[in-house]
């Protein structure tokens, strides 16, 4: 092949690579149409495995939908060949959907709902409750207290309950062939029987066989039995799966479903689901309502925790990266690598250890301030020190990185404007204020609105270090003295002194979504890091 | 002159305020502590008067040689010693953490002994007397391994070494063939037999075993070895996962040009502002509803988000700042776009590829919260949600296991970090030059 070098590379590009040629909504209908099929197949395949394997785990599902996708994108890309940009962003794109994407929108969505611990949509063994009598579709038991239905929404009107089918029953056989124990009337509905008891005649004892298939009245057994059976006396074992129905009221000990039981079966007990549904905006006015106590003080702390810790290690990180740009300084690269130690370690394990030499009677720290006669503080005990030791702690962490950066600004400024500086007889402190420091404004900006960003949800260093305490009086249990606004939502929905309130935490994250998208949007802004992107 | 002294009162002023403040502050009873009266005075003024003499000498000996640099000479000086201030500071947690978990006391509350060193009896440090290696060994007593295993930790150990006797020789001796043919072997050595480690270690394999024979499952405080190799196994397989589905992202944002780029781009980066931790609730409900809660699967998922739109925004700026004209060429010369981007381009990147493998090892080895959530059995804890389990509740007895277990935890990351250091460091540096 004769190359003319006088025409662009991309004549001679193979099709396909160019671009999708302003397709882009046919490209994404497309790319939604194989996603469609992947996602049927996901539940075809789930459904398939389901049926064959009860209890198969339900990530099986995304294998069968895995290989419908590819057979379908394969199908795609023969017949649209400028579709291939996207098939390389394909994978990417369906992960951050899945994982990044879809945990917001749900984020969203919990938020208006009231999902909590004891509602969050599953069985509650707890309200087992032991059934009286059955007649039609009214079930007396035992005592209804045990179903607790004031703790749902609505009382128990709506919700889902399971009936247990009795744990044995005795029934009547005609016939035992072999393996095959016909019975007298056809199983229940939704009971699957597991175990049968035979009284062996010719012995004279009963014993257990394990059924391996349950057709009309036909059961199958594992083993055949020894000998004669009685036939009038036959125990069947069914595991507590049950039947499930709707519950429409509960009066006094009596529950109406909305649907009648099947007759001639002895029924052990009931038991309830828990309900989860939307509530509107009530979580975001639980928080408006405790803004006094929880948000507003979580609040001012997050920001000032995020503020303060940048501004105190940008100023640390700079102070010490003048002393090592010294070109004069012998050992800076062995100085630099002693002091990047902090970096080098798991935060993960070093705050932890932190937290034992902040012990106030016998830590490293308390020890060494009362030796140089200096105050002593009760640094995780109380608000205010304990606020301290977060700051001196992420100081000790972050002051490598700053470090780091600084020392790469610095390098960057030119030495002829230190040169041209010294010419014009600034002596070394104004050479620092007039040209180092306003030199490293410009580069330093981007790095401490990142760390703002960064220590803004900083769930870490807080959490493991003070775990959000010490309390303090007037404030509440869930948001005390060090908590900020993520890990005030943890303690929400995964801390039982917040009664698992899920709702109200992804409400809480709700709000830390938005906090966080105005600060990327002015770090944008400053830093201008999308505008040559925007230009292409 | 006037401004200087002002300056210089003010400053007095200040200094002189810090003992109010002290006495203000002193609510603890200090009489458990030994204390030196205005200790921290003393320790101001000699610091003033070491650094000044020495400053002085080094002007003295400046104006000496150099007459025109003196002034430089004793700046210098004094940088020295306001380091090694910061050095010290800075190292003091990391050699205190190593005492305590080479001591033989375990409790946090040991009282100091009366006589020896002044840091020994004030309890700054631990008591050199009581040197022990009882807490690694406490830490370790349960972990059983078979005998492959120990094959494989003495070839780790091996490689580990040979490798930094093969660096050292190619700095001495560089550009030798043998030399460099035996460092790669190390390499290959060495992560081989982590691998197979990482991946062949498992829960049942810590057990004490009592008098009568039988075996005890052990208590999570003897459990460390296990939740280095979790957390490895998690930070290994996010790593890989994430530079696995990143690179063709990367590589259509940076070479191809299409319709939705600049949106698709935007949406990447807006989902990277948002960890999987943020989410949280969210995430535990899908991977309860996925059935994936307590699996290390459910795991790698959610941290998956956050780090393809991380590793796909870095990898395209990789590629933008090479030229395009090496797979041009193969272009040209027929090759498919899938040819060029598997043959050409990924090869050619594979240090970088390296590289975003390590910040997102680095990054997830130390995250807490989503583990936490998702996480409930004791042997799927990764290294920090084991630790957590020492320190809350029994913490005052379980100091110098946990020192021992932070010692242990710390290991991986540290040999990790130094290995790279220039790589994982110099971005920043990097980064500042460019902003």
């Amino acid at each position: 092949m004769t190359v003319d070098i006088s025409r662009p590379v991309s004549d001679y590009l193979p099709k396909g690579s160019g671009g999708t040629g302003g397709r882009l909504w046919k490209s994404l209908l497309l790319l939604l149409l194989a996603i469609t099929i992947a996602a049927g197949a996901t539940f075809i395949t789930l459904w398939l495995a389901q049926q064959i394997v009860p209890g198969a785990p339900p990530y099986i599902g995304f294998l069968g939908g895995l290989a419908a996708l590819i057979v379908s994108l394969q199908v795609i890309a023969r017949r649209f060949e400028w579709i291939m940009p996207w098939y390389y962003l394909l994978p990417s794109i369906l992960f951050l959907l899945t994982f990044a994407l879809f945990p917001v929108v749900l984020t969203i969505i919990l938020a208006f709902t009231d999902y909590a611990g004891i509602r969050n949509g599953e069985l509650n063994i707890s309200s087992r409750t032991d059934i009286v009598g059955v007649q039609g579709n009214t079930v007396t038991v035992a005592d209804s207290a045990t179903l607790r239905c004031e703790a749902l929404r609505d009382g128990c009107a709506d919700v889902a309950a399971v009936i247990d089918v009795s744990g044995t029953s005795t029934v009547t056989a005609t016939s035992l062939e072999g393996t095959a124990l016909t019975l007298a009337e056809p199983l229940l509905e939704g009971a699957s029987p597991s175990v049968v008891t035979l009284e062996l005649t010719d012995i004279g004892f009963s014993a257990e066989f394990n059924i391996t298939a349950a057709q009309g009245n036909t059961l199958t057994l594992e083993r055949a039995p020894p000998g004669e059976v009685d036939l009038e006396n036959v125990g069947l074992e069914v595991p507590s799966e049950g039947i499930r129905r709707t519950m429409l009221a509960v009066d006094g000990n009596t529950v109406t479903l909305d649907d009648p039981l099947p007759e001639g079966a002895t029924y052990a007990a009931i038991t309830r689901y828990n309900d989860f549904g939307f509530v509107g905006v009530q979580n975001f006015t639980a928080i408006l309502r405790q803004a006094g106590r929880a948000l507003g003080p979580v609040f001012l702390w997050n920001l000032l925790f995020a503020v303060s810790t940048v501004l105190i290690n940008t100023v640390f990180g700079v102070f010490l990266a003048i002393f090592l740009n010294n070109k004069d300084l012998k050992f800076r690269n062995f100085y630099r690598t002693l002091l990047i130690i902090p970096w080098a370690l798991p935060s993960i394990i070093t705050i932890q250890v932190w937290k034992g030499f902040l012990n106030s009677n016998f830590g490293a720290i308390n020890r060494s301030l009362a030796l140089l006669d200096l105050p002593v503080l009760d640094w995780l005990g109380e608000v205010w020190p304990a606020r301290g030791a977060i700051l001196l702690v992420n100081l000790w962490l972050g002051l490598p990185f700053m470090m780091t950066a600084t020392l790469g600004a610095l390098s960057a400024i030119p030495e002829d404007l230190y040169e041209a500086a010294r010419i014009d007889g600034a002596n070394v402190w104004q050479r620092v204020t007039g040209v180092t420091l306003p030199l490293l404004r410009t580069a330093l900006v981007p790095i401490t609105l990142t760390g703002f960003a960064f220590n803004f949800n900083n769930f870490g260093l807080i959490f493991l270090l003070t775990g959000g305490g010490p309390g303090y009086e007037g404030g509440t249990s869930t948001a005390r003295g060090t908590d900020i606004l993520i890990s005030w939502a943890y303690n929400e929905a995964f801390q039982a002194v917040g009664g698992y309130a899920y709702g109200l935490g992804s409400a809480i994250s709700l709000l830390i979504f938005f906090i966080t998208i105005a600060v990327s949007l002015v770090n944008f802004r400053v830093t201008g890091a999308l505008k040559e992107e925007s230009n292409i | 002159m006037k401004a200087h002294l002002g300056r210089f009162i003010r400053l007095c002023a200040c200094l002189g305020l810090l003992p109010l403040v002290s006495v203000a502050f002193a609510q603890i009873d200090r009489s458990r502590f030994l204390v030196i009266p205005y200790g921290w005075l003393r320790l101001l003024v000699g610091f003033i008067v070491v650094t000044g003499g020495i400053a002085l000498a080094a002007y003295l000996y400046g104006r000496a040689t150099r007459p025109n640099k003196a002034g430089t000479y004793a700046l210098t000086a004094a940088s020295h010693m306001f380091i090694w201030v910061f050095i010290l500071l800075t190292l003091f947690p990391v050699i205190n953490l190593l005492a305590v978990s080479f001591n033989r006391a375990n409790n946090l509350n040991t009282p100091p002994p009366r006589e020896g060193n002044l840091l020994v009896r004030a309890g700054v440090l631990p008591n050199p007397e009581n040197f022990s290696l009882v807490q690694y060994r406490t830490v370790l007593s349960d972990t059983n391994l078979f005998w492959y295993q120990w094959v494989l930790v003495g070839l780790l150990v091996v490689a580990g070494l040979v490798l930094i006797g093969a660096i050292f020789t190619n700095r001495t001796n560089p550009g030798s063939r043998s030399v460099e043919r035996v460092r790669n072997a190390a390499i290959w050595a060495l992560i081989g037999s982590a691998v197979v480690l990482v991946l062949s270690i498992n829960n049942s394999q810590f057990y004490s075993v009592n008098e009568a024979g039988e075996r005890n499952p052990s208590s999570s405080e003897k459990k460390v070895v296990l939740f280095i190799r979790n957390t490895l196994l998690v930070s290994g397989l996010t790593g890989l996962f994430a530079v696995a589905i990143s690179t063709t992202a990367g590589y259509a944002f940076a070479r191809m040009k299409f319709d939705g780029r600049y949106s698709t781009l935007l949406g990447f980066i807006f989902v990277q502002m948002f960890p999987g931790f943020m989410a949280l609730v969210a995430i535990f409900y899908l991977m309860n509803y996925l059935g994936l809660l307590n699996t290390f699967t459910g795991l790698i998922l959610a941290y998956s988000g956050g780090a393809i739109a991380f590793a796909s925004w870095i990898f395209k700026g990789y590629l933008e700042s090479i030229s395009p004209s090496l797979e041009e060429a193969a272009l040209v010369d027929g090759a498919t776009r899938w040819g060029a981007f598997w043959r050409i381009i990924l090869p050619i990147s594979i240090p970088m590829l390296l590289f975003i493998f390590l910040l997102q090892f680095i990054g997830t080895y130390s995250e807490f919260i989503l583990a936490n959530i998702l996480l409930t059995g004791d042997d799927k804890w990764t290294v920090g949600i084991g630790l957590r389990s020492f320190t809350s509740g029994r913490f005052a007895t379980q100091w110098g296991t946990l020192a021992a277990s932070a010692v242990l935890g710390s290991l991986p990351i540290l040999i990790i970090f130094y290995s790279f250091q220039n790589a994982l460091t110099g971005q920043y540096t990097a980064g500042g030059v460019k902003g």
